[in-house]
């Protein structure tokens, strides 16, 4: 930004009457604010700070998602995350395992006996309630994850944040692209049947209304991906290029190469039972490889982007949010290591530390930090609007 | 009107949806927390005993090796039946679990009357939230009675039941999955209740000098291993002093010979630890905490909802508008 004035930097980035102007943030922030903050949920189980972050990343949601398909999916992802805690609650009373002659019981399953040889496992028995809050806060950090991708992948154009892949991978993501884009085409596509349904009275009901669903939905679908196919072929989509053929094969030498080199460093580093010369040296090394790769593979298609994300302050506040709560959490530094992981046995009430708990909310900044997200106007006719938004073009559709 | 007005309707249910599931799944779990807390315990069956109280075919004698840390090598002993786990959290014994497994996985063990009941390793060597590597944890080794061997235990502590007159041990450091390496160094008989089957039943409550008293009762040092010498022999039990932590204390003392080793020179043994009797003390009481941290979370998460719910209204009525 230092060079010749970008046409951008003319463009206020505050109106007159101090609001902001609506643009997208750079997807690329937001997804680094989302997996800073669910790698700091990984540290810790008190569910004091994953109810906050639940609370912060609700908040950011609602306040600068967009009207696009995939920003209504953030209550899928509670849902899920509800029913991830649901699923360890249950199986840890079920396989009632873990149960210490202090705990505080709360209720009896029929309990099967299991034989001699079988010991380590317990169906039924009384149901404790220090092991019930244990799998509920283990669950409950597990949802925490859940939601912050989720928050990540509601936030972000999913469309835009493949451009930034490295254009050896570019079939890759015009592939991940359509793939991406079927599921709300195909709400959007039952929607527009039932309408049209509705406007001709169709009353039927049962196996009737599923063929004259199922139908309309499927030969839309197919005429889509035709026009997609076409679409895609006449801007040039899946030409190889001036790729030759050994240089093919050495691309693909080198993503294997790197690819094992990354699993064996991977492995290597985390299992502490393998020789350390496995561990970075493999990481290392597979990450060179993997670069090079990328970079041979990258040299043979030459790709230009549309209209590119800029990135600038907002993005840069986004993303150190997500990052300074993530250091915050794993350098264990001005509060004590074990308020993260506070112990059940005995019951006693959580703590709040509260250097991480500010860290979690400071992550909520991100609300105010970030833009306010372009919004198709919600006009009185709200139909048509909302017919017209997710329509897309061709070559919106594809990055 | 009625086909156009219909996406409205869902849009504006599913804008309330999220605000007010997850307000709803917050208050619940709260109030799950909160109304756990008022629950009664369940009771104890096991109880601990005095050393004097087991024997060679009655009760289980417990021992812990501290010499990692410096410490003895501590024996208890608790009746039958019980599990592993029971009896190493009776009588002043405390243990840790991890996050990861729960407390059947002893991640940490404290004796009251060793260090005020301070829990190695601390948590400064080991964090106990995942499982602990198997080149530093408490290994579970058992030996049935009349048998001078050490097993690996192939059951946890709370399926294990041990048998009268065995002897259950927990030892600090690295085994491999077999339990073939990292055995301990010496040997079952050197910590074994050797006191008469007959006396046993009814010992009065342990007084000043419990193990010196019940001395008499002792048959002589273990014939396998002669140097290794262990608190039960009388020589080694002279420095007898209380040690009771905790003014509460239901038994009368706490006694731990903790002089033992420096007041009988010549007995050391180059490779095992002393051996040291820890009597049933009460168990260090703990706090159930405070309830501010919770009100202050609950508080500043409504905010945070109330304002989030403010923000879909106030997109709402903009969107009515014309």
């Amino acid at each position: 930004m230092t060079g010749a004035p970008a046409p951008e930097a003319a463009v206020p980035a505050v109106t007159g009457r101090g609001r902001r102007l609506p643009r997208t943030l750079h997807p690329v922030a937001w997804w680094i604010w989302g997996i800073a903050l669910a790698t700091a949920v990984s540290r810790t189980t008190n569910p004091l700070l994953l109810f906050l972050v639940l609370a912060v990343l609700g908040y950011v949601v609602t306040e600068r998602r967009t009207d696009a398909p995939w920003a209504r999916g953030f209550r899928y992802y509670l849902w899920l995350a509800l029913t991830v805690v649901a699923i360890r609650v249950v199986f840890r009373c079920v396989f009632a395992t873990g149960i210490t002659p202090a705990d505080h019981i709360m209720f009896s399953l029929p309990h099967i006996p299991t034989p001699h040889w079988y010991a380590g496992i317990q169906l039924g028995g009384p149901v404790s309630l220090e092991a019930t809050l244990s799998a509920a806060t283990d669950g409950l950090r597990l949802a925490c994850l859940l939601c912050c991708i989720g928050a990540a992948n509601t936030l972000a154009n999913p469309k835009r944040a493949l451009r930034v892949l490295p254009g050896a991978l570019y079939e890759l993501g015009v592939a991940v692209t359509v793939s991406l884009s079927v599921a709300p085409q195909l709400v959007e596509s039952v929607q527009r049947v039932a309408r049209a349904r509705r406007l001709r009275a169709d009353g039927a009901t049962g196996l009737r209304a599923l063929r004259s669903i199922l139908i309309p939905v499927l030969e839309d679908a197919l005429e889509r991906s035709l026009h997609l196919a076409a679409a895609m072929d006449s801007r040039g989509y899946g030409r190889a290029g001036t790729a030759t053929r050994a240089s093919r094969r050495t691309t693909a030498a080198l993503m294997l190469g790197g690819m094992l080199g990354l699993c064996t460093g991977v492995y290597g580093l985390l299992d502490g039972t393998t020789p350390r010369a496995l561990g970075l040296p493999a990481l290392l090394g597979g990450s060179l490889l993997c670069c090079a790769g990328l970079a041979l593979g990258g040299r043979r298609v030459r790709r230009t982007s549309y209209r590119p994300d800029p990135w600038r302050a907002p993005e840069w506040a986004v993303a150190l949010c997500g990052v300074g709560t993530a250091v915050v959490l794993f350098l264990t530094v001005g509060y004590n290591a074990a308020d993260l992981n506070p112990s059940l046995y005995p019951l006693r009430w959580p703590t709040l530390p509260w250097l991480p708990a500010a860290a979690i909310l400071l992550a909520g900044l991100a609300a105010f930090a970030a833009p306010p997200p372009a919004r198709t106007p919600a006009a009185a006719p709200a139909a048509p609007a909302r017919a017209a938004a997710p329509t897309e073009k061709p070559s919106e559709a594809l990055l | 009107m009625r086909g156009p007005r219909t996406p409205i309707r869902t849009a504006r249910r599913g804008g309330r949806s999220v605000v007010g599931r997850a307000t709803a799944a917050l208050a619940l779990a709260f109030a799950a927390v909160c109304g756990g807390l008022t629950l009664g315990a369940a009771p104890a069956a096991a109880t601990p005993q005095p050393m004097t109280a087991c024997t060679t075919t009655k009760g289980v004698v417990l021992a812990v090796d501290f010499s990692r840390w410096g410490g003895p090598l501590l024996r208890s002993c608790g009746t039958t039946p019980t599990t592993g786990y029971t009896l190493l959290n009776q009588g002043g014994w405390a243990t840790t679990g991890t996050q990861h497994d729960g407390p059947a996985f002893i991640c940490r063990i404290g004796y009251a009357g060793y260090q005020n009941g301070k829990q190695y390793p601390t948590s400064k060597d080991e964090a106990c939230v995942l499982t602990p590597p198997a080149t530093a944890y408490w290994s579970y080794w058992h030996a049935d009675p009349g048998k001078n061997t050490w097993s690996y235990s192939q059951l946890g502590a709370m399926s294990y039941h041990p048998k009268p007159g065995s002897v259950d041990l927990w030892i600090f450091g690295a085994t491999n999955i077999a339990g073939t390496q990292g055995r301990p160094t010496f040997s079952p008989d050197s910590v074994r209740a050797h006191n008469t089957p007959s006396g046993g039943t009814t010992t009065p409550p342990a007084k000043k000098g419990a193990t010196t008293g019940g001395a008499g009762a002792h048959t002589t040092a273990p014939p396998v291993k002669p140097t290794h010498r262990a608190a039960n022999t009388p020589t080694a039990t002279a420095g007898t002093k209380s040690a009771g932590p905790s003014p509460t204390a239901t038994t009368p003392s706490a006694s731990t010979s903790t002089a033992a080793a420096p007041a009988t020179p010549g007995t050391a043994s180059p490779t095992g630890p002393r051996t040291q009797d820890a009597e049933p003390t009460a168990a260090a009481g703990h706090s159930s905490g405070s309830v501010l941290p919770v009100a202050i979370t609950a508080a500043v998460v409504a905010v945070i909802a109330v304002a989030a719910a403010l923000r879909v209204r106030r997109r709402r009525n903009a969107g009515h508008a014309p």
